[in-house]
């Protein structure tokens, strides 16, 4: 990652010393007659871009911690919800229930990120704000059957997280919803 | 009588004024325009220079372009015999300086008079696109149309290119030139930092909390502004670049926050218990934001430091998204509400003096709109049938005009 921020870097710095300051530079002053063709000759205008790119994938190991951490997350039941809606109905008020169960027995060494997510009808801020207020919903229940607000954050992935990608209303209803992830 | 004649001259006038109003041109009526290529050598640089100068003199929306290709002598001033009763002739050449430079030189003739000549330099090919677009500038200009400083303005976009995979890519209004800039992780809602366009804003959401960094674009220098729980965007940088509206949601509330950049300092905006988003400045005094407070998503202002809030649309039901320029307000719209069948989002012009209201789309999910600086212009994403369009709105002349993006969806774009 330093390598290619430093190779980045150096591109860049090689770039500079060959382009003018501005991106693109434009030249205002025209020609407006073929008078000046036979006097002066054409303006010229140079257009310059940029080259930098920053990489950010990240390679992470495991270990048998994690391990464990990712067995109790998949235990963590997901709550579903109907369209343009971020109330819980009393099924998924349940299972959130059974999620906080967990949070405070096996899973209580662990934090806890809840994720909001949304169909793909919009990726406005709006619906990013739709998936966060279902992520809340989710937080009520949790902190009301006892799990500390210390050990939640939550996020919203709008509709860039689906886990199904059909156009059909079953996906849209699956993309609707909230994941539980433990975190360290 | 001249009372009647003045007032209707009157009328006309304001509505002349008035982009909220339809306006039909024909194109038939319009001045005929055909490009010549003077190039000593026909290869796949010049061909591709072509469509994207014939592009952009189709955006103009000022002549009726001819898409004949005539091969021609640079050095001629006058125009070739078969294109003597072509109104505007536009005549180019393109020529390699270096390993990686190129010039090209233009003649822009009116009746076979040249009205404009100028040469354009580039240290890298695959830039030929905004010489293309600042050669389309300077055209409208020896036309005496009303400026178009949108066209050389680079355009940053992400596209979501897998689940939680995104980049954020510095592009033209056209998507022909593409820079991947950040790659990796989920990195949204990118926002110019500065007129200049040196830097630019983005959410990163693959850190524990969703967190606003600045990047400078010509070093690829990376700084963390500020992070929030839960959401965390930028949604409008002031002209001077000194302040910044974001949306935060620190106790699970997304509301609207004013924040100093040479201070680090933050201002809450607005208070509501739902949802607060979208805000931009419709000048250093006043904004504009999307909220739910009436019970259904819907666009309102407010002046800052002030408590109270005025709604600013009165049609449609769910107005999720929306861009200011002085009096005119562009938003999103929801035209179906439909949980089972596909839906269509329109954008709607309206004007806070009068009552108009222009519907500028008809198809598809057409969100993200966004004026340029000048309010000529609107720039929006447009996803239809498994395709993701930047669309370009030019008001005065009532054309919309769309670029398709290969692969994957835009998320968000500024300009």
């Amino acid at each position: 990652m330093k390598k290619i921020l430093l190779s980045s870097a150096i591109v860049a710095a090689l770039i500079l010393t060959g382009c003018s300051s501005k991106d693109p530079s434009i030249d205002t002053t025209t020609d407006t007659s073929s008078e000046q063709n036979t006097n002066t000759g054409p303006n010229t205008e140079t257009v310059t871009g940029t080259d930098v790119m920053v990489d950010e994938n990240t390679v992470s190991g495991s270990d048998s911690n994690e391990m464990s951490m990712s067995g109790l997350e998949s235990q963590m039941q997901s709550i579903y919800f109907a369209f343009d809606n971020f109330s819980l109905s009393n099924d998924m008020t349940d299972k959130v229930s059974d999620n906080a169960q967990l949070a405070s027995t096996k899973a209580s060494s662990y934090m806890l990120k809840i994720e909001g997510n949304c169909d793909e009808w919009g990726s406005d801020e709006y619906n990013y704000a739709l998936g966060l207020k279902r992520a809340n919903s989710a937080k009520a229940v949790l902190i009301e059957k006892g799990v500390s607000s210390e050990r939640i954050s939550m996020i919203s992935y709008g509709e860039s997280n689906p886990t199904c990608n059909d156009k059909t209303k079953e996906c849209w209803a699956e993309n609707r919803r909230v994941d539980f992830k433990l975190l360290p | 009588m001249q009372y009647l004649i003045l007032l209707c001259l009157l009328i006309f006038n304001l509505n002349a004024s008035d982009l909220t109003l339809d306006i039909s041109k024909q194109v038939d009526s319009l001045p005929s325009l055909v490009i010549e290529n003077g190039s000593d050598i026909n290869n796949k640089l010049n061909k591709k220079f072509q469509r994207s100068l014939i592009s952009d003199m189709n955006v103009l929306s000022i002549f009726n372009v001819n898409r004949k290709s005539l091969n021609v002598d640079f050095d001629d001033n006058e125009v070739s015999r078969e294109n003597k009763k072509i109104n505007y002739v536009l005549r180019f050449k393109i020529e390699p300086l270096d390993a990686s430079s190129y010039r090209t030189e233009i003649k822009f003739f009116e009746h076979n008079k040249i009205i404009l000549q100028k040469n354009y330099t580039i240290n890298r090919e695959k830039l030929y696109v905004f010489v293309a677009h600042a050669i389309a500038y300077d055209i409208n200009e020896a036309m005496g149309e009303e400026s178009i400083d949108w066209i050389k303005k680079k355009v940053v976009i992400s596209r979501l290119s897998a689940r939680n995979q995104s980049e954020i890519i510095i592009t033209d209004y056209t998507l022909t030139y593409q820079h991947i800039i950040i790659k990796g992780g989920l990195n949204v809602f990118p926002q110019w930092a500065n007129e200049r366009q040196s830097a630019l804003y983005y959410t990163s959401l693959s850190d524990f909390k969703p967190t606003l960094y600045r990047l400078d674009t010509k070093t690829g220098k990376k700084k963390k502004i500020i992070s929030s729980d839960g959401m965390m965007v930028c949604s409008d940088v002031r002209e001077d670049g000194k302040k910044l509206l974001l949306t935060m949601a620190p106790n699970g509330q997304p509301d609207i926050y004013l924040y100093d950049v040479r201070s680090g300092k933050y201002q809450r905006l607005t208070h509501y218990s739902g949802i607060d988003v979208s805000a931009q400045f419709m000048d250093n005094n006043n904004i504009v934001f999307i909220s739910n407070r009436m019970g259904y998503p819907n666009v309102f202002s407010k002046r800052i430091g002030s408590k109270s809030v005025e709604q600013m649309v009165y049609y449609g039901k769910s107005n999720v998204a929306c861009s200011a320029h002085k009096e005119y307000i562009v938003y999103k719209s929801r035209e179906t509400s439909n949980a089972f069948s596909s839906n269509t989002f329109n954008l709607h012009l309206i004007s806070t003096k009068t009552d108009f209201i222009r519907r500028l789309t008809a198809t598809g999910v057409n969100e993200f709109p966004r004026f340029s600086k000048d309010g000529s212009a609107i720039l929006f994403i447009k996803n239809y049938k498994n395709q993701s369009s930047i669309g370009v709105v030019r008001l005065a002349h009532n054309k919309n005009y769309l670029f398709p993006l290969k692969m994957g969806k835009i998320q968000s774009l500024d300009w």
